[in-house]
């Protein structure tokens, strides 16, 4: 960020009614203080992005095969094309990457691949939702309307997103222990099984133990009615479970380890292990979760530059290649787009393009809970 | 030996440096954090400011972080004793013995920090866990015959923890030792002391700095982890730091966060001020004159 | 207690035994960068090399592993040397506040590194300064302060006073005496207070992930950010190329020497 810009931030700031005079001037006074310690000697220490900061656009997502897949396939050929360099970040979490952002100058990040619906709701409520000009994403066309729907919804008809791939967290189950019969009978119920005591998963998130433990009472997930019915059972579960995992990669070395017998599992990890030779099962069960990520565009980003990037990385060829590496389907629709050999052999996918068979979170719903219902959580998974 | 007057400049010039970056980089940002738990978190995640007392009440009150506090300070604590009876022989061992490549066993110490704490973490998953190289040893020798299940309890936290703490234990130890002079304890053996006596008389008093700075280090450390017990924990096996990371990270909620870690901070820093006046620099370096 | 003795035979076997708990994960590492599957379950199906191929050819992790290199080298530098300093002072001078200084220097420690991350940050974004490499390697330098400052105290009071009386009153100016009577003795607690703080700065995770800028990756954070999928094999083999050259570098520099006075005696 230059001097001319950093300072036109804070002008908007101070008229938009954002801070009062003094404080405006004292961080003008700040700010040209710290731009004088910058230039110093640090300044010879700044990485070149930040001096040649003209016409970059700052991208964040998950590390690994996926991001491998954007450089290549996206990043390159959109810089080639429009000279913009791409400034690639990573993070581990959505949560966490949340925390980074709003500790953040506006403009610092600009797209980021998120999770969820919910957090496209939770974006918006911190006021850094943007509007997609969506002339300029062409390829937005080819992307399945059932995704794009909750996203305007919230937004009132406008995307501050575009939808980029879907997937389920189903139940795996060891098939050495647990036969296709079985799991099928129990469904969810299967998490909560006497049976497999000590053996059993789950992932530490709040909004998946409710859902789960909200099928297993028989309730509707988006509009729960007994509550203490769905905390008895995420205690039971809790009881029964040797261990909650908070990552993919833990997900799969605890099942393919045979540490555990059956979890709730995303669909793309449960795939990875079967590739791998692993015997593990995978199920929807009825009234299943299932989810989708998007590619954010954050308040304060240079939107053209960013709607073209965003063109680019819903090429179909970008589209798939990413999907293959981190086996989830991408949110093209297929009656569109030939998604090639591997994407229609994924869980989760549908051929239809309607996504009809599958359920999300109805994200006013959970938004509205989210205070309460994370924070009790967070006590009943220690034992309250 | 600090005999200084009063009014000189010195050890300010030489603190100069540290004090200036505790200040900038550490001082101001935690007065934000003290500022922050007086606000409020409104349904959307963002902040109200203003001042209330909510967070206090609740963090002070609420016998929930009572318990996960003082489970926090159990686990701390037992790691910190076996790390210090772990690895005073260690040092004990490098200070004194007559290989010639003494500081490349330090060096060695710290190989298990080249492979990420996540790794290393994880890589008890390998070990102990089902179908780790302990459960397959003893299944192939037959003293077992299904595997034992060793692992996601408070016992396999602590030795995650036991695990990362330990060289800076034996580290400490063993600078403090390598700076003993020699003649002492030959001299307290030609006054007629056995090998075990000078030991307890002379080396184990003057090596206390070390052990007293590296039990320190091990319980402050391990009190503030929060990634060993997610991945080496059970279900409720939980530390005070978890809580924090999932006020912060998970449920954005900052002001209880910054109370929580205020409530920790206030804690740990009783600890060195007792350290301080006790067994610090200070008490020990009187010992000397 | 000399290199005989009972004593001595325990300590060593000691010695042994916690080595062996602390080289475990070490040795599972290694061992699983050779597997040719991706997960660590033993027996192992087979050998191959085919991560340490791909570490090769991944540019991201290799850059990682450099910013990281540099990263914890700026780090222990700098914090080593403003750490000793601050030492000296508390170990040597008798001065009004002490005490809340010696509190002061074990504070970054205390608090929960989370919360010091997003306290920087918003300081940060209270006066508008954006992310940079010098902000991530000050960050590094002060949670890494701490360590030198507790193990080069301890080491320092055990150094006499009298050795530098001796130097003094033998004509050194106290630049000198620094240089050839205090800085020897306290040579091992300065390489171990830079070990400390290279290491630590190399393996942070949290405090990284705050404060790296765009485009700033280190090799925790590449790690972090693939456990959603699956931890690629090629850490493994990162790790274990990381513990061939801490074993192999010193091993070989010292046959190289032990060749070379060799050389020097035989001509």
């Amino acid at each position: 960020m230059d001097e001319s810009t950093r300072y036109e931030r804070l002008l908007a700031r101070y008229r938009d009614g954002d801070i009062d005079r003094r404080t405006f001037l004292k961080m003008l006074g700040l700010a040209g203080m710290a731009a004088g310690l910058a230039g110093g000697p640090f300044g010879l220490l700044t990485p070149r992005e930040a001096k040649a900061a003209v016409e970059q656009v700052r991208f964040d997502g998950w590390g690994g095969v996926v991001s491998e897949a954007f450089r290549e396939y996206a990043f390159k050929p959109y810089t080639k094309a429009t000279g913009i360099e791409v400034v690639d970040g990573t993070f581990g979490g959505a949560d966490e990457y949340l925390a980074r952002v709003r500790a953040s100058q506006p403009g610092e990040f600009n797209i980021a691949h998120l999770s969820g619906v919910f957090d496209y709701a939770r974006y918006d409520g911190l006021g850094l939702s943007t509007t997609l000009d969506e002339d300029n994403i062409p390829n937005l066309k080819l992307v399945i309307e059932t995704l794009q729907k909750p996203f305007r919804r919230i937004t009132d008809g406008r995307l501050s997103a575009v939808p980029y791939d879907y997937g389920t967290t189903g139940i795996a189950y060891n098939r050495k222990y647990v036969s296709d019969e079985e799991a099928r009978d129990k469904g969810a119920k299967l998490l909560i099984d006497e049976r497999f005591k000590d053996k059993i998963g789950g992932w530490s998130e709040w909004k998946t133990r409710i859902w789960y433990a909200a099928l297993q009472t028989g309730q509707d997930p988006n509009d729960i009615e007994d509550m203490d019915a769905v905390w008895d059972a995420v205690r039971q579960h809790r009881d029964l479970a040797l261990k909650y995992w908070s990552s993919g990669a833990e997900l799969m070395s605890l099942l393919g380890e045979e540490e555990i017998y059956v979890t709730e599992g995303w669909s793309g990890r449960i795939r990875a292990l079967q590739d791998q030779g692993h015997d593990i099962g995978y199920l929807d069960p009825p009234g299943g979760l299932a989810w989708q990520e998007c590619l954010f565009v954050i308040k304060g980003s240079p939107m053209a530059a960013c709607e073209e990037l965003l063109n680019f990385m819903l090429e179909p060829e970008v589209a798939i290649a990413v999907a293959e590496g981190q086996n989830y389907p991408p949110a093209l629709n297929p009656k569109k787009v030939d998604l090639g050999e591997k994407v229609p052999t994924l869980p989760a996918f549908d051929p239809s393009g309607t996504l009809a068979s599958l359920n999300f979170f109805d994200p006013a719903y959970w938004n509205d809970h989210e205070g309460q219902w994370s924070k009790t959580f967070g006590r009943v998974q220690r034992g309250y | 030996m600090t005999a200084t007057a009063r009014g000189d400049r010195r050890p300010w010039v030489l603190l100069t440096p540290a004090l200036t970056a505790v200040t900038l980089l550490l001082v101001i940002p935690a007065c934000f954090i003290v500022v922050y738990s007086f606000w409020l978190r409104t349904g959307t995640g963002a902040e109200q400011a203003g001042f209330y007392l909510d967070n206090w009440r609740e963090v002070l009150t609420d016998p929930f972080y009572r318990d996960i506090l003082g489970q926090t300070l159990r686990i701390a604590g037992i790691s910190t004793l076996v790390c210090a009876l772990l690895g005073y022989m260690p040092a004990y061992f490098i200070a004194y013995t007559r290989f010639r490549h003494r500081a490349y066993l330090l060096l060695l110490l710290m190989l298990p920090f080249w492979i990420s704490y996540i790794i290393r973490t994880m890589s008890w998953i390998s070990i102990l866990g089902v179908s780790g190289a302990v459960n397959a040893l003893l299944q192939w020798l037959g003293i077992i015959d299904e595997p034992l299940q060793m692992l996601y309890n408070e016992p396999s936290v602590i030795l995650g923890l036991v695990h990362f703490l330990l060289p800076f234990m034996i580290l400490n130890i063993y600078v403090s030792l390598d700076g003993i002079d020699r003649s002492l304890t030959d001299a307290a053996k030609s006054l007629g002391c056995t090998g075990w006596q000078a030991f307890r008389e002379v080396t184990l008093p003057l090596s206390l700095p070390g052990l007293a700075a590296g039990c320190l280090l091990c319980f402050v450390l391990g009190a503030g982890t929060y990634i060993t017990p997610m991945i080496l924990g059970g279900p409720t096996d939980a530390m005070f730091a978890n809580l924090v990371y999932e006020a912060i990270i998970t449920q954005l909620n900052w002001p209880l966060g910054s109370a929580l870690s205020l409530v920790l901070l206030a804690l740990l820093g009783g600890l060195v001020a007792i350290y301080t006046r006790y067994l610090g620099i200070d008490q020990i370096a009187k010992s000397f004159r | 207690m000399k290199d005989t003795g009972l004593g001595w035979s325990t300590i060593r076997l000691a010695t042994i035994v916690v080595c062996l708990f602390m080289f475990a994960p070490v040795a599972v590492v290694m061992l699983l960068s050779f597997n040719s599957s991706q997960f660590g379950s033993f027996p192992m199906e087979g050998l191959s090399l085919r991560w340490f191929v791909e570490l090769w050819h991944n540019d991201a992790i290799v850059r990682a592993f450099q910013t990281s290199l540099v990263l914890g080298a700026l780090t222990s530098m700098i914090s080593t040397t403003i750490g000793v300093l601050a030492s000296m002072a508390m170990v040597r001078y008798d001065f009004p506040g002490k005490r809340l200084v010696s509190t002061a220097l074990v504070a970054p420690i205390l608090v929960p590194e989370v919360v010091l991350a997003v306290a920087l940050l918003l300081f940060l974004q209270f006066l508008s300064v954006p992310k940079s490499f010098p902000l991530l390697l000050a960050g590094h330098v002060i949670f890494t302060l701490p360590f030198v400052v507790l193990v080069v105290q301890a080491r320092l009071v055990g150094i006499r006073r009298e050795y530098e009386d001796a130097a003094r009153s033998l004509g050194a100016n106290p630049l000198q005496t620094f240089r050839e009577v205090t800085l020897p003795l306290m040579l091992p607690a300065v390489l171990a207070g830079m070990l400390f703080s290279f290491t630590i700065s190399f393996d942070d995770i949290t405090g990284t992930l705050f404060w790296k800028p765009g485009g700033v990756e280190t090799v925790p954070t590449q790690i972090f950010a693939m456990l959603r999928n699956s931890i690629s094999p090629e850490i493994n083999a990162l790790g274990t190329v990381m513990v061939l050259i801490t074993v192999a570098l010193p091993l070989t520099g010292a046959a190289l020497a032990r060749r070379l006075a060799a050389r020097m005696r035989g001509r």
